[in-house]
């Protein structure tokens, strides 16, 4: 065998296992996903009826869906705004300062790395109108009247789950923000407290703007989670009360997996994903220029 | 003077936040059912140890723990041969294709897995590898080859191409190379890359709650969900809270002693764009 087959040999047959278990695992379903899309297909039995757009045109005037999208809008504006606000803050504070800051960083990934529904559970716990350290709290306070059955009560159960998806995400975008503000040369700094320039004003004009490129992959990554919550939704409320807290992919689940609706949950699978798609390009676009070349 | 104290203070009270509701899960798993009702914040007056034995038993945590460790073993033993093998012709052979192949894969970082979620389990369904360990083995080496890949052809980059030169010269195969030079250059991002899936794999929720449907293939976050549910009717809270434990313990434990190396992974796999 000449030497150049025996490379290609090579190259194929270390190849092929990685490319035959992706393939047939996430290549394959994917553009299965795209087909199925088009079905009306109701799960237990092989017949389907090819529909066109017409899983699409349902969703559209489905007022689960639209509640359902709602809800994750929720999570990305309220949700996303705190986990960057507080993300900044706390990185930026963690960076500024001298010595706690190391022991600050082992734990303020704890959150991201024990399973969602661990966090879940846990915080169902910490609203639990019976015995949860919320309203123990509030009882302990005196402020009995505040002490509600958070995630049973119309009204405070999305805001609740947004609470959760912060503490649960906001420890990654620290992480990100601290990768980022250690690339800042120390002279940037040192040139601006020369200038006089400090506090808020060295913050928005200097970091802020040296922080542009972080910011936007953050608020990709942002726009993705808040888009794709499942599992704190699911196992917390199920949607409730009353599909109060319903989400795409819980709704998602629902027709799949319970309502054995294939191709109209696949359909919301793809409108996720388009919307998820739609979203990070207008932030990436939004955010493509950078204020500080404006000023150069 | 007033701002650095004022940061000190938010600083410490961000920390209690994501520290006492931990803290307060692994004492609440210490009390009795009534102690957790009567009080939820104090101190255990015994230590009920008994707790962590009905979750191990009774409620059949011992079952999902098993599970989750056969799954995720099983998992890492084929995705780190699979995924550094690939990594390995990406960093090391360039071919025709291999910049679209290697976006290909890059490409499952960023694909929600939701997407793909009915056509894999219908898929599963007519390979007869639903509701297996096997079938959810091979699902999660899949969905994490994008990570493994990336990550490795990044490490096996940095290794010099002399060292594979000279292999060559003094007779190494291909595939010789690889195993006796670069690859056991290679473990200490195997060991990161390891640990970070392993994690990951541990705590894997939505893809177990598709694929393991019956009871005996349960891992370990459904395991504690389903134990969720079912407190509510047994009110066995304390057992409750010694699975909570047993499910985060282990992943804490190997987090803080690798911290510093999961969390530069984690960056540069997170600001790969």
């Amino acid at each position: 065998m000449s030497p150049s087959s025996r490379r290609g040999l090579f190259v194929a047959g270390f190849l092929a296992p990685a490319v035959v278990l992706y393939g047939m695992f996430v290549v394959w379903p994917v553009a299965e996903a795209f087909a199925f899309s088009l079905y009306r297909w109701r799960g237990v039995s092989e017949h389907r009826t090819f529909v066109g757009l017409d899983n699409f045109v349902r969703l559209g005037s489905d007022p689960v869906f639209r509640q359902a999208l709602g809800h994750n809008l929720v999570f990305l504006l309220v949700g996303g705004t705190a986990i960057m606000a507080l993300g900044l803050a706390i990185a930026h504070a963690v960076h500024g300062s001298g010595r706690g800051p190391r022991a600050l960083r082992g734990v303020y990934l704890f959150p991201q790395i024990i399973s969602g529904v661990v966090v879940a559970i846990l915080w169902m716990f910490i609203y639990n109108p019976s015995f949860g350290i919320l309203n123990g709290s509030l009882k302990a306070l005196g402020l009995d009247a505040l002490a509600l059955d958070w995630l049973g009560t119309p009204r405070t159960a999305l805001p609740a789950l947004v609470v959760t998806f912060v503490w649960h995400g906001v420890g990654f975008y620290i992480m990100l923000f601290s990768a980022g503000l250690r690339t800042i040369p120390v002279e940037v700094h040192e040139a601006a407290l020369l200038d006089g320039v400090s506090g808020l004003r060295r913050f928005v004009s200097i970091t802020l703007p040296m922080l542009w490129a972080v910011m936007r992959v953050a608020m990709v990554y942002v726009v993705i989670g808040a888009l794709n919550v499942f599992a704190l939704v699911f196992l917390m409320t199920v949607g409730g009360p009353d599909r109060r807290t319903e989400t795409m992919l819980t709704y998602l689940y629902e027709q799949a997996f319970k309502n054995s609706e294939f191709g109209y949950a696949t359909a919301l699978a793809v409108a996720n994903f388009v919307i998820v798609m739609l979203l990070a390009g207008l932030v990436m676009a939004l955010f493509r220029r950078n204020p500080q070349d404006a000023r150069a | 003077m007033i701002r650095r104290t004022l940061t000190a203070a938010g600083l410490v009270l961000f920390a209690a936040s994501v520290v006492l509701p931990l803290v307060w899960v692994a004492v609440t798993s210490l009390k009795s059912s009534p102690e957790i009702f009567a009080s939820p914040w104090s101190l255990p007056a015994d230590l009920r140890w008994a707790n962590y034995a009905r979750a191990w038993r009774e409620a059949g945590i011992a079952r999902c723990f098993t599970n989750s460790l056969i799954v995720t073993t099983a998992t890492l033993a084929i995705l780190l041969p699979v995924g550094s093998m690939a990594a390995y012709v990406f960093a090391r052979y360039p071919f025709r294709g291999a910049r679209w192949l290697f976006g290909a894969f890059l490409g499952g970082m960023m694909f929600p897995l939701f997407l793909t979620i009915v056509p894999l389990f219908l898929l599963l369904r007519d390979l007869a590898l639903l509701d297996s360990l096997e079938g959810l083995t091979l699902v999660y080496v899949a969905y994490s080859l994008p990570f493994t890949v990336f990550v490795m052809t990044g490490f096996f980059h940095t290794l010099p191409q002399e060292l594979l030169e000279a292999a060559m010269i003094d007779g190494c195969g291909h595939v010789s190379a690889f195993l006796r030079v670069m690859l056991p250059l290679a473990r200490p991002g195997l060991i990161v890359v390891g640990i970070f899936n392993a994690i990951g794999l541990w705590n894997e929720y939505p893809l177990a709650l598709v694929i393991a449907v019956s009871e005996e293939i349960r891992t370990l976050p459904l395991g504690i969900a389903n134990l969720m549910m079912m407190e509510h009717y047994q009110s066995d809270w304390g057992a409750l809270f010694a699975g909570l434990v047993i499910v985060m313990g282990p992943v804490l434990a190997v987090y803080w002693a690798f911290r510093d190396r999961i969390h530069d992974t984690m960056v540069a796999g997170a600001l790969k764009g």
